[in-house]
């Protein structure tokens, strides 16, 4: 049954990974700016939700308020950060948006402390059952279960609402797109929204998997995702979701056979450098930079 | 119904379009000729708001819109079939309808794209289909229903003919002349010359940005090779 434990650590790791890289794919895609800022989207979202959690004694209002907080810091640093700077060379907001990173990280130590805050009570995520001899916690299924949430929802809001639809056709031609009316800046606000929501949750899932928010917790992020957005295709959103379970999975069974020698977090790039010596395009190859 | 007065416009410093007017009456068709880089695109694109204007006016309906954003000229009736089509390509054939629509009331949407499919059936067929997929004809036959989608009084038509069999061009000139009938007011874009002045009403050339050519669609044909040599290009008139 451990290799059964192993596939849904795995999944759930997936599903995480998933959440806190696509926010990234969606920048890259409108404005092919590496958004590494985005790891202080998901730190803020964890800090969020802890403080707001141990506050309350309530996690759900913990999730509630990083929701709704760190789509407007993800909105702001677009409002702020990018907006002026995109008449220069990508990497000049890439700069920048490391320059962000490290700022915010430092202003985590500052604030919160460097030893980091852990939940008060986090009783339920460790709870764990018992399916036919598989392991699962709560928190696993969480996870699983809010990004099956998230996506699909998110699948059926650029499918089917207009809006949706208004914002594909933008990433797709922006020039054109404004010609029909769609407005390019509320559509990079709607796309820093989205992906900022979902880096809140997946931030303050790893908060409570870790029970600790310290400043470094968006640094692993910072690495992985780019690994993962880069596997994925640059750009592709079903490119990252594969990538997100792929990598999830490789790390889960990885640890195991080569675990002893490797770190856990540099399979990520064990797995970059052999894909990228295979497919250069990316497990999906759309819209390869 | 769109009138241009000594427009000048271009890309920051650079001026592509030197002192061009004309008038275009209501429910008719305008030709836009001239050889490539001639400035027609830049025209086009002036009047939907994406080049920079340096000098003169863009009247719709006596309304002086040289300074209206881009996004709020469709609004005003302006829809647009650009160069090369232009589709959202990772968008179906529905998806494409209803991006072009967004600027208007979405409870009209289901009418207007009827009325697409009745103009081009083959849309209808191919509706949940990625427009990438689409051959050339049923590409353009899309870029028109999704300009349609927008509400337009004035279409602006770029290189319609451009890559497409025959046959199609046939259907989309068809397709035109029947907007015109029901009193669409329409800017066409054209390098094949002889069927441009098939269907316009009224004719202009430009070259290197200036105009050279301006008279009714029957003068032009009546000027035969004189007009062919204001074109620049070996155009069997
Ligand atoms: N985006 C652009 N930036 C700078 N110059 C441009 C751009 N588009 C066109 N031009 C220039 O403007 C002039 C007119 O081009 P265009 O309007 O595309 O001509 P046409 O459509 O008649 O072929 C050309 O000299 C072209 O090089
Ligand atoms: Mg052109």
């Amino acid at each position: 049954m451990y290799y059964f434990d192993l596939a849904v650590t795995g999944i759930s790791f997936g599903c995480m990974y998933a959440m806190m890289s696509v926010g990234l794919t969606l920048v890259y895609g409108l404005l092919r700016i590496l958004h590494v800022a985005h790891a202080a989207v998901f730190a803020l979202g964890a800090y969020v939700t802890v403080l707001v959690a141990n506050a309350t004694g309530s996690i759900a209002l913990g999730f509630l308020a990083a929701v709704i907080v760190t789509p407007l810091f993800g909105m702001a640093i677009y409002r702020l950060l990018y907006e002026p700077l995109l008449k220069y060379r990508p990497d000049v907001p890439m700069i920048a948006s490391v320059g962000l990173l490290v700022l915010m990280q430092d202003a985590f130590r500052i604030v919160f402390g460097e030893q980091g805050i852990t939940f008060q009570r986090n009783a339920f995520a460790f709870k764990t059952f018992n399916f036919a001899g598989v392991t699962v916690s709560a928190l696993q299924i969480a996870m699983v279960v809010t990004a099956l949430v998230v996506f699909t929802g998110l699948h059926l809001f650029t499918t089917r609402t207009r809006i949706g639809i208004g914002w594909r056709a933008t990433v797709s031609k922006p020039q054109i797109a404004a010609s029909f009316g769609i407005d390019p800046i509320k559509v990079r606000y709607l796309n820093f929204a989205v992906g900022s929501v979902l880096a809140a949750i997946a931030g303050g899932l790893v908060a409570e998997m870790n029970n600790l928010v310290d400043p470094g917790i968006g640094f692993v992020v910072s690495y992985k995702a780019l690994a993962i957005i880069v596997l994925g295709g640059l750009g592709s959103v079903r490119g990252t979701l594969i990538a997100s379970l792929v990598l999830g999975l490789v790390e889960a069974y990885g640890t195991i056979f080569i675990g002893s020698w490797l770190d856990r977090d540099a399979i990520a790039f064990l797995a970059l450098i052999v894909l990228l010596m295979i497919r250069p395009q990316g497990f999906t190859g759309a819209r390869a930079a | 119904m769109l009138k241009l007065e000594n427009l000048n416009c271009g890309y920051g410093s650079v001026e592509a379009v030197h002192d061009v007017s004309f008038e275009v009456p209501a429910a008719s068709v305008f030709a836009l000729l001239g050889p490539n880089g001639a400035g027609k695109t830049s025209t086009i694109m002036a009047i939907m708001g994406h080049v920079d204007i340096h000098g003169g006016r863009i009247v719709i309906e006596g309304e002086d819109i040289t300074r209206r954003r881009a996004i709020d000229r469709v609004g005003l009736g302006i829809s647009l079939v650009p160069e090369g089509r232009q589709l959202f390509s990772d968008l179906t054939v529905d998806e494409n309808l209803t991006a072009g629509g967004y600027a208007r009331p979405i409870s009209r949407d289901a009418t207007k794209r009827d009325r697409v499919f009745g103009l081009f059936p083959r849309l209808y067929e191919r509706r949940s289909q990625m427009a990438a997929s689409l051959s050339g004809g049923e590409q353009q036959m899309l870029a028109i229903g999704r300009a349609l989608m927008a509400e337009p009084r004035l279409l602006l038509v770029d290189e319609l003919s451009l890559g497409l069999m025959p046959k199609m061009v046939d259907l989309c000139l068809d397709a035109l002349l029947k907007l015109k009938r029901e009193g669409m007011t329409i800017v066409l874009v054209e390098q094949n010359t002889a069927r441009a002045l098939d269907v316009a009403d009224q004719v202009c050339v430009l070259s290197s940005g200036v105009q050279v050519y301006r008279g009714t669609a029957a003068e032009a044909k009546a000027a035969g090779s004189m007009f062919a040599t204001f074109l620049g290009i070996d155009a069997a008139v």
